[in-house]
This record gives structure tokens, C-alpha cells and sequence, in this order.
């Protein structure tokens, strides 16, 4: 049996501790905010926090999160953060077809919360594991900008 | 078909060893070259064919020090931690700054990368012109090895079934020295190296007091030769011409890559001399 | 909202679901009694089968095959020469043979490996230039030729100063969608519902209705939340939704295919790999005297959608180019790798890239510019097309090319750059351009012959208005954009009009969503039943307004003779790049990307810029950076990095401009623009390249290891 916390919520789970985080999230609780691209790291579709720090849940075998302080999207969205983000890539047009976008958005907020005030090559480099095929990123990258100048004082 | 799967997690180092020291396991630390290695397709877990023991919480493996001259670094380290570690060489730094992308940094570790010894890995070719050394931990004791003896081929070390590598360390970083990294991927970010080169070179008035050079992605293993670092000490600044051909034509000998799907044979060979010559062909070398 | 202006940005219909990670995907479903279906595929190029030898099966898992099929054995398309499961021959490396099914995947994983099947193989055909070697009747899945007479040609030629030849090769390019292909068949005793990521419901519905041998009211598509297409979710979904949907009729369950992303690479349609030969007479001064084009697609193991990719390939094969006695055949050859099929841009990116860098090297014979002397050739209002239509309306390329000149500084940047290559021996920078038009609809008379679109608005008694039409949103924004046409044809705000994802039970066939017809096609169909809808407006009542698709007058498209207006109107575009080349190692650095587009009327402006930004992406990634390769019929890119599409640190801003030029016969003047901004990202980063080097390519991408070749390992500098 394999507890941490999920959202704020202890769990536990007796899945076999190979099973990818990503899976325990999609299918035994639920939560279909965090997606699949590839399953080898190299979409960020799957990126969730892993105690404040972006990981891929893809890579993550259960087993190694004993404890742990996990949060996927669906954990921020009730936040002040989430909210300035989704205005955010709203104004700016960072959204087209979506599947990118959770995982984005995690590392939007994670890279704004290590950094409030990144310039353009710091936020290319915080979202740079995380592929958006439909965008060519630059309104991503304008709506991060934006979500900091609007977000000012808040992460 | 839910298979039995078993996984360690201990507290402590010790207890860790003497699980390992019972039972033949696969050591998952990050688990970001493990875990793809044995990817299942979509939906299911991945296949490890042994018992697994997790050891990337363990703090003892997560130090960062000084000792003499040698910096110790613990093998369960991120590159996150490391990038954020004031003890680390700026070059290495720009280093680790070429891997993946923050998310896989946040997980992978430089043990990891060192015993998963890909050609590609992109830690090791300074690791092997820092003369780096490996400290292996078991029941037993501890064993001290040098990375270039340590690593054997493509995912092949010399470890013991009940050791773990608990530090890397680099013998007097250094200082003095100009050091570079080169890598050349297919792009920008969460690209594994086609080739890639690092270089260190120590002048003493105009003349090399010490130079070493490797490549990774171009053979099983990293390539470096002291032989033909030899050379070039006691040269004198700016290289001739004639010199730096030399070095490059022994370097081609030695130099034997493969084409697969990432790059080919020639564009690598070619490309690992270029960056070696443009080493040598430098004018000035400013420590770092 | 009340909308004003028809392109002031809106926020868009499924911002929320999608920020939120809450709008669900096909593989985000699951409904009762439904198990998973993975394929058994060929492991061989060629051959025949022999035998197949099914493991034990466990209680509740099930082998599905073309014994399963109640309808022919073939995918509905255009030919019929696509299996759903192949049971005699197997073309191609990934071909599905038979579908395994049960509730959990392990279990199906490791049966699949226990699946042994028998062949006697075959020589296979594994490259396009082997298939233009041995080509014969077989292997030429379709062709065309058009233009001047050969006789009149070597007439010319034989006046001529000199002649040039080139051979220029395009590779594959993969979609890479973000979302994996994944289809989900719900079963009911009447009826089967197919949903799942999708561009084209009625494609998959007539597909379906041909497997199944059922009738129109035993099967429904529903398209669900689409993460990416880019064409690749246009003809391929088709073969998908048959393996689920008699897997579904054959174990009385619902069953769900989803990708894995390895799968999705090594099997899905790509980009076809192109072959194209000029043929060019010139006079003293270096001027166009005559030019003669061949084209090669790589068709892959079935034709599918070829035939017309091929046809978009040889209708761009001029460019923007008034060429005099112009002649051009086309050819798609089989070969036994995975089949080939839309892409953005349908044929026209391989066109454009050829045709733009072939100009460029006759410019540089020339020793004038190369935007010079392109611009001596730009096609104006009221010339011919090659296929002998007409350009009808007003051309703004000029104007384009002179803003673009203006605000990249292009004339002080080739200067700069020149000095500072000398300066610089390992960076060198350079600057090139593009210019291209893209037709908008369907080829010829397909909109008129075969799609016969039809939409239809339903008012409810409330008053709200819903859109019935079969057109996907995969994150182009048509959710938006044709919400924003109705909303200010009606007057209404436009949070009221309601477009929900297209269920075929629904909606009419308003047609695929492909080819840049949306807007410009269903979008104008809209706009007429929102007129009509308003004049016959009754409050508290419910109405239906149903519009049928109405052909512009040209002149008449004969695919035979292939004359003809090809296109009712085209977009157009200037592309100027700037990069950064390593001469040690090859890397290129994009520095700096423009962009002039002219589509009409935009509809919605930071929609476009996203069309732009995207699309863009992909274009300048096909020219340099994406490469996929095949050998002895076997993708060897089956992972995203390993292929190599751009990340955020590999692109840059873009600095672009619409211009407005309405057209009659669009929504507001709207034309297409979804594919047109692919288009010039390639040709003009090669040309970028090719100043940065001084040197000529006759390929893309131009990957370094291409550059290295051609700058140090010809010279045999290395030993
Ligand atoms: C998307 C992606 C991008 C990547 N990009 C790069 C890149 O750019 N450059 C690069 O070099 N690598 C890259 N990698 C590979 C990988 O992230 C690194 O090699 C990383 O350092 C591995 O560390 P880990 O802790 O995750 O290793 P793990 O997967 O946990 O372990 C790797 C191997 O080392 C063994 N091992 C680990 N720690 C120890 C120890 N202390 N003692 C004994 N054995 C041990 C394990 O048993 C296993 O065999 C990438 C991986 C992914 C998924
Ligand atoms: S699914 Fe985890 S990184 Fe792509
Ligand atoms: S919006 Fe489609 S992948 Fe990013």
C-alpha cells in the first residue's frame, strides 16, 4: 500500500509500485486534467508537481512517491495563480487544441513561482519540455509574460 | 495478469545495502532512463525484470561538499540541485543546463547518468577530463574507481550486484583552467547529443601546462587519450598549424561512431574534429 | 458580446474546458462494458499470408479479422485498395492484420506477442527512387501532365542560351498532433456510435456504413475534443473507426483504440516524400524562356488520398510565377512503406519548396536578387493559372513585399550580413524569402461534385441558436471563429450561438474539415442561413434554416485534361527568415521570421496569429529540423525527440500582418488560411541558409548533417 498526498488529500493505493503515476492519476482517481503524449518525458502533457517541483508523471513509478506531495491541474485550479493564468492565455491566444495546455500551465506556474519576473529566453527555457504542436509557442510565451505582469506579488 | 512485483524503499543507506546485498536488484533513482528503457506500451506499467529498490530519497546520497581539494558530489543528486548548488563548476552547469528540459532535471540524477552509461550521456565527457572518481558503497565497504574504468560500454559498468555509487568525485576542480562543453543535438531542448565535446586546457606562461579533451556520442564509450593530451604540454599559445592537424589525425584514428536514426557516421566523426580543432585554434584561453 | 468588428478577438467557446484539462479527449472516456482493442500488424513489407495462429484466448478477450467484416474488406476513401484487416497480401511494415480484444491491456500486450502468423515474402519496393526506377503500370497509383506541348518546348529549347536542370527532394514530415490517435466505438444493439479525434465525420460515416453494410440509422460519429490534426486526423481516423466499430459489432462490446505514441509514428499517414525535376531554358540574361516540371509523391502501400495531394502538387508547381511555356506531369508511385496522406498543405509545401528554390538558383545565374527577379514573374490579376483558369481577383503581392522589405530591412541585413561572415568564420548569418499563395476548397469541382455541403441552424424555442454542421474544431478555433459569423449576421451576442462537437445524428454533411474550405466554404454558407434565419426571425418559435452549397462561376475544372479553374480563390503569403549557421557543426539558429499574409478578410485576429505562429512552426521545421527516415520499409524516428519537432527554444517571435482584401464569395470577404501559413516556412529558410553559406541545396530539410556534407566532406577535407 502507497500513500502521499493528492491535492491536499491523503491517498493510498495498492497498485504495484512500477505502475506510472500517470495512470494511478487517470484511471483510479480520476483526474484526466493530466494527459498522455508520449509516455517517454518528451511532452510535458503529463507534467504535474511532485513536492512544488514539475515532473513528468509519466516517468514516475509509484513506488518512488511514498509520501510524498503531489498536485495535478485539477489541485490549482481553485487558486488565485490558476486564475491570473487562464486570463492569461486567454488574452493572449495560447490555447488551440488543448492538449498541451494542462501540462503547460503547470509549468507556467511552476516557472513563475521560482521566478516571478522571467524574461522571454527564461520562460522559453521553463516551457521547453513541454512540446505544443499547434502554437509555435510564442502566445504561450506571451501569456506567461502577461500572467506575471498581472500575477505581480502573487507567486 | 498482475504480476508480483517487488519494490524496496528504505529509510536509510545501510539498510538499503544489506537489501542489496541479498537479493540482485534494479536501483531506480530518478527512474528517467529506467523507466523508459523498460516502457510497456500505453496504459501499462513497465516491465523491470528484478526486484527494484528506490534510492533517490535517500539523503546521504544527496551531499554536496568539499573535502581538501576534492568536490564530493552525492550520486542522487538532480541537476536541479546541482544548478542551484554553489559548489558545482560553472561548466558544469552549462552542462547539465543542455539536458532535457526542468522537469526531467528535477528528477534525473548525475549517478544515474553516469550508470547508465549512454555514449550520449551528456555528464560524461567532462566527468572524464575532470578525472572523475567513483565511490561505490556496499556491506563490504566502500571501493574508489575512476569513471573511465567504471564504465565499460553502452549501459554496461563495473558494479557489483550489492553496490550502490553513493558520490562522484572531482579531484581538484580545476581552477585554473579554461574548460568548454559542447553539444550538438537535434534541437534546442529534450535532445539526446549527436556528438559532443568537452575540453580543458591549464597555460602557464603561454605554454600548456595541461590539456584534456573527450567525446561522447561517437564511440561505446567516451573517447579520451591521454597519450595524445601528452603531446601538447609544454606547447606554447597559439598552437601552430601543424600541431593541431597532428592532434586532429590521431583523433580520427581513434574516433569511430555509427550512423543510426538520430545522425550518421561521417557527420559525427567530422563534427567531434571541428570542435576539437576549433579548441586548439583558439587564441586566447581565459580560466573558468 | 455584440461584435462590432468581425476580426476583434473573441475569447474562445472552449477556452475553459481546455485551460482547465477538463474538456475530456476520446482517451479520457470511459463507458460501460467497454474493453480495449489492440492490433496485430504486419512485421513485413511485402508478402502473402500464409497462416494465423491465435494463442488460447481468456475467457473475455476475442480476435477480430476480416471474417468480421460485414461489408467489403476495404477502408472507404477514394480507391478501394486500403484493407481494414489485411487477410491475403500484406504492402507495408504496420499494416493491421487482426484486432485483439479485452478489458485490460497488459493481458492484450502479451497475447499480441503470442499471435503468429505465417508469410512468404516478397521483394518490397522500400524507396521512391527504386519506384521511379522500375516504374510500371503497378506501381504508378496515379498521374497527371498538363501545360505547353512537349514539341513547342524543345522548340524553345532549342533557341535557348542554356538550359538548367535540377532534382530536388522534400522528406516525410510527421504531424506529431499532441493527442495520439484514438477512436472509441459505443455499442448498442441498434446502433454503433464512433467517436473520437477526428477531422471528417461523414468520411468516417461512409466508411462505415461500407464495412458495417448497415444502414443510415445503425451509425452515428460523434467527433470529440480533437488534440491536433494538421491532416493527419483527416484520412486515417477512417481505418480506425472500421477496426472499432466491427470489433464492436463482433464482441457485442464497446471498444476503444488508442495510440501509443511509438505506434502513432511508425504507423500513421505522413507528409509524402516528393521527388521533383525542373527543366529550364533560359535566354542570355538569364530570363525564364520555358519550364518543365516532374513530379514524384511517395505513395506509400495504398493510394488514399494521393491522387489529390498529387494533384495540389502540380497545380502549385509554378508558385506565384507566370512562367512562360510551361509544361508538368506528375506521378505517385507505390512503394511497401506506411501509406502517405494529408498534411497541411496537401502537396503544395513540397511544390513551394521546389519551385522557390529552383527560381532561386536561376536568379543566382542570373546575378540579380533572388526577390528581384521572383518579382519579374509574380503572377498579377487577370493572368492565366497554368492549368489554364484565371486569376480573378485582386493580388496584393507587391504591396506585401514591399512592407515586408520595409520592416525586416532586408536590403541593409544582406549588406550587414556579408560583412559580418567575413569577420565571423564559424557563424554565418543569411536572409531569404518565400513567396506562395495557397488555393482555398477543395481542388476544382469537388465542392460542387462530390462534397455538396449542406448547414443547417437550429433555433430553439428559447431563442438560442445552434450550428449543425459536421466540421471538426482541432484547435484551429472554428468553434470561434464560425460562432462569430452567425453571432453578427444574427446580431446577437455571441456567447449565445451554440456550436456543440458534431454528432452525424445532428448534422448535415457540411463537408471534411480540410483543404482551408471552413471558413471560407461552410463559413459562407453560415453566413447565408444567419441572414435568412434573421429575416424570418419568430420569437419564442422554433426554426431550422437549411443553405446548400452554391459553385462560384470559373471556368470549368476537367481533372482529365486538367484545365481549368483548380480553385475559386487563393491566399497569399511573403515569408522573409534570417539565421545564424555553425559552419562547425551545422546547427542552424533561427533569428528572426516575417510574415505577410493575405486571406481575405480576417475573422478573428489573434486566431489568425495563432494560424501564423503554428503554422509557421511547422513550415520552417519541414525545411531544416523535422527529419523522418524509412529503411527497408521501417520508420526509424519512433520517438518525438528522436524526430525532432521545434520546442519553444527552437523558434522565435514572429513578426506579421494581415492584409485585407474581402473576397465576394467568403464570410465577411474571409478566405482560407489554415494551410497557406506552412507553406513558405521551408523555402524560405533554405533560402536564408543558401545566403548564409553562398552555397546551393537541392533538398530539404537541410539538416547539418547536410550542411556538413556539403560544406567540408565533398572537399575531402576530412580524412
Ligand atoms: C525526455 C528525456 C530527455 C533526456 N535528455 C537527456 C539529455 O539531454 N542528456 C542526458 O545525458 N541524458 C538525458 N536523458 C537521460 C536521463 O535523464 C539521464 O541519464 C539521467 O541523469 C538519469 O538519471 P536517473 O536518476 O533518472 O536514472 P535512473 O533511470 O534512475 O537510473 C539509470 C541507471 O543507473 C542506475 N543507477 C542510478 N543511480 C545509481 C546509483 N547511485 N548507483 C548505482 N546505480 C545507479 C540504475 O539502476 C539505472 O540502470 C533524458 C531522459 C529523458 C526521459
Ligand atoms: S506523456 Fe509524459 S512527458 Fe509526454
Ligand atoms: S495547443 Fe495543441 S498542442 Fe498545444
Amino acid at each position: 500500500m502507497i500513500k502521499f498526498t493528492l491535492n491536499g488529500r491523503t491517498v493510498e493505493t495498492d497498485a504495484p509500485a512500477t505502475a506510472r503515476l500517470l495512470d494511478l492519476l487517470r484511471d483510479e482517481f480520476e483526474l484526466i486534467g493530466t494527459k498522455e503524449g508520449c509516455g517517454e518525458g518528451e511532452c510535458g502533457a503529463c507534467s504535474v508537481f511532485v513536492n512544488n517541483l514539475l515532473q513528468n508523471s509519466c516517468l514516475i513509478p509509484i513506488g518512488s512517491i511514498a509520501g510524498a506531495d503531489i498536485q495535478t491541474i485539477e489541485g490549482i485550479i481553485e487558486t488565485e495563480q490558476f486564475k491570473i493564468l487562464d486570463e492569461s492565455y486567454s488574452i493572449a491566444g495560447g490555447v488551440q487544441c488543448g492538449y498541451c495546455i494542462p501540462g503547460m500551465i503547470m509549468a507556467s506556474a511552476a516557472l513563475l513561482s521560482k521566478n516571478p519576473h522571467p524574461s522571454e529566453d527564461e520562460i522559453r527555457e521553463g516551457i521547453s519540455g513541454n512540446l505544443c504542436r499547434c502554437t509555435g509557442y510564442n502566445m504561450i510565451v506571451e501569456a506567461i509574460n502577461l500572467a506575471a505582469k498581472k500575477g505581480d506579488g502573487l507567486w | 495478469m498482475v504480476e508480483k512485483i517487488t519494490a524496496y524503499r528504505f529509510e536509510r543507506l545501510d539498510e538499503t545495502l544489506s537489501q542489496l546485498n541479498r537479493e540482485d536488484c534494479a536501483i531506480i533513482a530518478g527512474g528517467t532512463d529506467v523507466m523508459v528503457l523498460h516502457k510497456s506500451r500505453r496504459g501499462v506499467p513497465p516491465k523491470i525484470p528484478k526486484p527494484i529498490v528506490f534510492i533517490n530519497h535517500l539523503s546521504e546520497l544527496k551531499q554536496v561538499y568539499q573535502h581538501h581539494k576534492d568536490l564530493h558530489i552525492g550520486a542522487c543528486c538532480t541537476y536541479s540541485e546541482l544548478l542551484e548548488n554553489p559548489l558545482i563548476p560553472f561548466a558544469l552547469k552549462n552542462a547539465i543546463k543542455t539536458i532535457a528540459a526542468p522537469a526531467i532535471r528535477n528528477r534525473g540524477t548525475l549517478g544515474g547518468n553516469i550508470c547508465n552509461a549512454s555514449p550520449a550521456g551528456d555528464m560524461l565527457p567532462l566527468l572524464y577530463v575532470y578525472n572523475a572518481k567513483l565511490l561505490l558503497r556496499s556491506v563490504n565497504g566502500n571501493r574508489m574507481v575512476t569513471i573511465s574504468d567504471f564504465i565499460q560500454g553502452p549501459r554496461r559498468v563495473q558494479r557489483f550486484h550489492n553496490e550502490i555509487v553513493t558520490e562522484i568525485i572531482l579531484p581538484s576542480v580545476l581552477e585554473d583552467s579554461h574548460v568548454v562543453f559542447e553539444k550538438v543535438g537535434n534541437r534546442n531542448a529534450d535532445s539526446i547529443a549527436k556528438v559532443s565535446f568537452a575540453g580543458s586546457i591549464r597555460i602557464s606562461k603561454d605554454r600548456i601546462d595541461d590539456i584534456r579533451f573527450a567525446f561522447g556520442a561517437v564511440g561505446p564509450t567516451i573517447v579520451r587519450s591521454v597519450d595524445i593530451e601528452k603531446k601538447l604540454v609544454g606547447k606554447t599559445i597559439p598552437l601552430d598549424g601543424a600541431d593541431i592537424a597532428a592532434i586532429g589525425s590521431a583523433f580520427d584514428k581513434i574516433i569511430r561512431p555509427i550512423d543510426d536514426q538520430r545522425s550518421t557516421a561521417a557527420y559525427r566523426k567530422t563534427v567531434a574534429l571541428h570542435l576539437l580543432r576549433y579548441f586548439l585554434s583558439m587564441k586566447q584561453y581565459q580560466p573558468n | 458580446m455584440n461584435l462590432k468588428n468581425i476580426s476583434t478577438s473573441v475569447p474562445k467557446k472552449d477556452h475553459k474546458g481546455k485551460v482547465s484539462g477538463q474538456l475530456p479527449y476520446i482517451s479520457d472516456v470511459k463507458v460501460e462494458n467497454m474493453v480495449y482493442g489492440v492490433l496485430y500488424r504486419s512485421p513485413i513489407a511485402y508478402g502473402k499470408i500464409i497462416s494465423i495462429q491465435l494463442p488460447t484466448l481468456p475467457e473475455g478477450y476475442e480476435a477480430v479479422g476480416a471474417e468480421h467484416i460485414p461489408g467489403p474488406n476495404y477502408v472507404k476513401i477514394i480507391k478501394e485498395d486500403q484493407p481494414i484487416f489485411a487477410n491475403e497480401w500484406v504492402n507495408y511494415i504496420g499494416e493491421p492484420i487482426l484486432m485483439l480484444t479485452g478489458k485490460d491491456l497488459d493481458i492484450l500486450y502479451s497475447l499480441l506477442n503470442e499471435v503468429k502468423v505465417e508469410f512468404e515474402e516478397h521483394q518490397a519496393i522500400y524507396t521512391l527512387d527504386e519506384a521511379i526506377k522500375q516504374k510500371s503500370v503497378s506501381s504508378v497509383l496515379a498521374n497527371y501532365e498538363f501545360g505547353e506541348s512537349l514539341e513547342n518546348i524543345s522548340a524553345i529549347e532549342q533557341g535557348a542560351h542554356q538550359i538548367i536542370e535540377e532534382e530536388y527532394d522534400t522528406g516525410y514530415q510527421e504531424h506529431v498532433y499532441l493527442e495520439p490517435q484514438g477512436m472509441l466505438a459505443v455499442y448498442k444493439d441498434d446502433e454503433i456510435i464512433v467517436q473520437g479525434s477526428m477531422q471528417c465525420l461523414y468520411y468516417i460515416k461512409n466508411a462505415l456504413l461500407s464495412a458495417l453494410a448497415c444502414g443510415d440509422d445503425e451509425v452515428r460519429v460523434v467527433q470529440s475534443p480533437t488534440g491536433g490534426g494538421f491532416g493527419g486526423k483527416e484520412d486515417y481516423p477512417s481505418m480506425m473507426a472500421c477496426h472499432v466499430a466491427v470489433a464492436a459489432r463482433a464482441v457485442k462490446k464497446s471498444v476503444m483504440l488508442v495510440f501509443d505514441r511509438s505506434e502513432d509514428m511508425l504507423v500513421t499517414t505522413k507528409r509524402h516524400p516528393a521527388k521533383l525535376k525542373y527543366r529550364t531554358a533560359l535566354d542570355k540574361e538569364g530570363n525564364i524562356l520555358s519550364m518543365c516540371v516532374d513530379i514524384f509523391l511517395d505513395g506509400g502501400a495504398n493510394v488514399g488520398l494521393s491522387s489529390v495531394v498529387l494533384q495540389r502538387a502540380l497545380i502549385n508547381s509554378a508558385g506565384v510565377y507566370k512562367i512562360p511555356h510551361f509544361h508538368a506531369k506528375g506521378y505517385v508511385l507505390k512503394t511497401n512503406t506506411v501509406p502517405n496522406g494529408a498534411f497541411r498543405g496537401f502537396g503544395a509545401p513540397q511544390s513551394f519548396a521546389g519551385i522557390e528554390s529552383h527560381i532561386g538558383h536561376l536568379s543566382k545565374l542570373a546575378k540579380i536578387d533572388p526577390l528581384e527577379y521572383k518579382r519579374k514573374y509574380l503572377v498579377k490579376q487577370g493572368d492565366p493559372t497554368i492549368t489554364k483558369g484565371k486569376f480573378r481577383d485582386p493580388i496584393l503581392v507587391e504591396e506585401m513585399i514591399e512592407d515586408v522589405l520595409n520592416v525586416s530591412e532586408y536590403k541593409k541585413k544582406k549588406e550587414d550580413f556579408q560583412r559580418l561572415n567575413q569577420q565571423n568564420q564559424r557563424y554565418k548569418k543569411g536572409i531569404g524569402t518565400s513567396l506562395f499563395l495557397h488555393g482555398c476548397g477543395f481542388t476544382g469541382s469537388g465542392e460542387r461534385d462530390h462534397i455538396k455541403a449542406t448547414v443547417k441552424l437550429v433555433k430553439s424555442k428559447d431563442d438560442q441558436v445552434s450550428l449543425k454542421i459536421s466540421n471538426s474544431d482541432m484547435g484551429q478555433g472554428i468553434l470561434t471563429t464560425l460562432c462569430k459569423i452567425v453571432a453578427k449576421e444574427l446580431d446577437l451576442p455571441f456567447e449565445d450561438i451554440l456550436y456543440p462537437y458534431p454528432d452525424t445524428k445532428e448534422v448535415p454533411d457540411s463537408g471534411p474539415t480540410v483543404a482551408s474550405r471552413t471558413t471560407m466554404i461552410v463559413g459562407k454558407l453560415l453566413e447565408r442561413a444567419a441572414k435568412k434565419l434573421k429575416n424570418q426571425w419568430q420569437t419564442g418559435v422554433e426554426q431550422e434554416i437549411v443553405e446548400h452549397y452554391v459553385h462560384r462561376e470559373m471556368i470549368p475544372w476537367d481533372e482529365k485534361t486538367f484545365t481549368g479553374d483548380a480553385y475559386p480563390a487563393y491566399s497569399w503569403g511573403v515569408n522573409i527568415v534570417e539565421v545564424e549557421v555553425d559552419t562547425l557543426t551545422g546547427n542552424i539558429k533561427l533569428e528572426k521570421v516575417y510574415g505577410n499574409y493575405e486571406v481575405g478578410k480576417v475573422i478573428d485576429e489573434r486566431i489568425m496569429k495563432g494560424q501564423i505562429d503554428g503554422g509557421l512552426a511547422q513550415g520552417l521545421a519541414y525545411g531544416y529540423l523535422e527529419k523522418m527516415t524509412s529503411k527497408q520499409g521501417r520508420i526509424q524516428q519512433k520517438s518525438i525527440s528522436d524526430y525532432g519537432p521545434p520546442t519553444s527554444l527552437d523558434v522565435v517571435s514572429i513578426e506579421s500582418k494581415v492584409f485585407d482584401n474581402p473576397y465576394a464569395d467568403g464570410p465577411y470577404g474571409a478566405k482560407g488560411a489554415g494551410e497557406l501559413t506552412l507553406i513558405g516556412g521551408a523555402p524560405a529558410v533554405q533560402a536564408a541558409i543558401e545566403d548564409a553559406l553562398q552555397t546551393s541545396f537541392q533538398q530539404i530539410p537541410i539538416t547539418p548533417e547536410v550542411i556538413i556534407e556539403s560544406l567540408w566532406m565533398k572537399e575531402g577535407e576530412e580524412g
